[in-house]
């Protein structure tokens, strides 16, 4: 019988192996995950979630993977991924045999090396533990100090806040995302949180985290003492590639071809530790909860049938407060940012192009512009700067025709 | 018991749009699918959110939250991260109202 096996099972993992068995597939399905919790999902972990607004939302209720016959080993850690010996190591020595195996083992958490990092009433956030340690500490009317505002420490300080934290938040860059939004885009998300009453540092670090047996305050960069009671570090994640050391190639990630194979026979990357040679963006490694779920529904499809491409032009959303972000695409570099609505009145969508051509989209309160704007940026189209900054103007009638349905 | 509730006035769902309306205790959904109406379930088996402000293509409706994908007629979710389906109900125009045939609770 031909067994396909999935190792790690985040979103993309969890979704492979789910669509494999939707799809039809009757062989033998291993799921090896490190984590005891059943596949849950990511984004709430920042959000409703920490708010204590919602509970998990799995990625199928726990108890559906045996019910597919699906050998689901939660809790388990894969070593190594033996290309020569078509087998998984696990911890302990056990070896689980595949003729197709999918590598979804996602990314952990930067963690520089910053003096007290490991102290307590530091935390990070990653998975279900973290947020609920987070929960705990953010008691109403304490104070956070939090160190990096991408997005997950602009949702987080948002949630925070929420919840009636003081929260002090010291961000390397000039403003929240600017690496990722440049800095009118990140000056959008500055003001939000401004108003919100978070307080921001610029250009500045951690240099060290400070406490008698618990955290107590961060010294920065530059010299200051920022007391809080407990801290949050968020700076960004790295590919979990240690399983490919067994004769799969690693390069900031796991290189994969458009159909999401690596270079070793019958063995897949998919979600956040996948470097994707992607049709529309070229190599690109994407760290959001909508590309590892579209990835794993990809790849089992590909496992099944005749590999094709990945084209997703990704999309994520990020809420905090009362706006609602999204964004499509990716650039690093753009040479004109066209903008519908208004960013002072946070009712906005910017699109980014590079020579005409429109990698990217990004909105604020605005439901429908980015993701109408996908098939033009998988499309590599030059729209036209006035439509684009027109309200009225409907994106959809710049889609190419339709394919027909397969 | 099924019951037909009338929720609005017919014609007041325009082709290629869909509206939100209560019909008793719970909130409808009827798309317009050049011209013809089908009713769901407005809230989204994901996190809840109102299927009526999502985009419909065709006989599919996009959710504005998070992506998922639902088919009008069967109310199948067909992809994104809603994996159980939403109710769909019977839906009529008659003696210019529109009605939706819904199980009493």
């Amino acid at each position: 019988m031909t067994a396909f096996v999935v190792v790690g099972a985040g979103v993309a993992g969890a979704t492979a192996a789910a669509k494999v068995r939707e799809e039809g597939f009757d062989g033998e399905l291993v799921l090896i995950g490190a984590e005891t919790m059943a596949p849950y999902e990511r984004p709430p972990l920042s959000k409703e979630y920490l708010r204590g607004e919602s509970d998990h939302h799995f990625v199928r209720p726990p108890e559906w993977y045996a019910e597919h016959q699906i050998d689901a080993r939660f809790g388990a850690k894969a070593e190594r991924v033996n290309v020569s010996d078509r087998v998984v190591e696990l911890e302990g020595g056990e070896r689980v045999p595949f003729d197709q195996v999918v590598i979804a083992t996602g990314a952990r958490n930067r963690r520089p090396k910053i003096d007290g990092l490991d102290l307590p009433g530091v935390f990070d956030l990653r998975f279900a533990p973290d947020a609920d340690a987070i929960k705990r500490a953010a008691k109403e009317g304490s104070k956070a100090v939090m160190v990096g505002m991408g997005f997950i420490g602009a949702e987080v300080a948002a949630s925070l806040r929420q919840l009636g934290l003081d929260v002090t938040v010291v961000e390397f860059f000039g403003t929240p995302l600017e690496r990722v939004l440049g800095p009118t885009l990140g000056g959008a998300i500055e003001s939000l949180h401004r108003d919100h009453g978070v307080e921001m540092i610029f250009r500045d670090g951690a240099e060290r985290f400070e406490g008698d047996g618990r955290f107590e305050a961060m010294i920065t960069k530059e010299g200051r003492r920022i007391e809080g009671d407990f801290a949050v570090v968020g700076v960004g994640v790295e590919p979990v590639t240690e399983v490919a050391d067994g004769g799969v190639p690693v390069d900031n990630g796991i290189p994969v071809d458009a159909s999401l194979r690596t270079s070793a026979e019958g063995v897949w990357a998919i979600g956040d530790v996948a470097r994707h040679d992607h049709p529309v963006f070229g190599p690109i490694r994407v760290e959001h909860f909508d590309n590892a779920l579209k990835m794993g529904e990809h790849v089992a499809k590909n496992l099944l049938g005749t590999p094709a491409a990945f084209d997703d032009a990704h999309w994520f959303w990020s809420d905090q407060y009362d706006a609602e972000i999204q964004m499509a695409g990716f650039a690093t570099e753009w040479d004109d940012m066209v903008v519908r609505g208004s960013i002072e009145d946070r009712s906005f969508s910017a699109f980014l192009l590079k020579d005409g051509r429109l990698l990217s989209t990004f909105s604020m309160n605005r439901k429908f512009d980015v993701r109408r704007s996908m098939p033009l940026i998988a499309a590599k189209a030059h729209p036209d700067g006035r439509q684009l900054a027109d309200p009225e103007f409907d994106l959809r009638q710049l889609h190419p025709p339709k394919e027909q349905a397969t | 018991m099924a019951e037909w509730v009338r929720v609005g006035s017919a014609g007041s769902v325009p082709e290629g749009e869909i509206t939100a309306f209560a019909a008793g205790e719970r909130q409808v959904a009827v798309a317009n699918v050049e011209g013809d109406l089908h009713a769901f379930d407005d809230t989204c088996t994901h996190q809840q959110c109102s299927l009526a402000e999502g985009e419909l293509d065709g006989t599919t409706v996009e959710c504005a939250c998070h992506g998922s994908l639902f088919d009008v007629i069967t109310g199948e979710a067909i992809g994104g991260p809603a994996v159980d389906p939403v109710g769909v109900f019977e839906v009529k125009e008659e003696d210019g109202e529109l009605k939706v045939l819904v199980d009493e609770e």
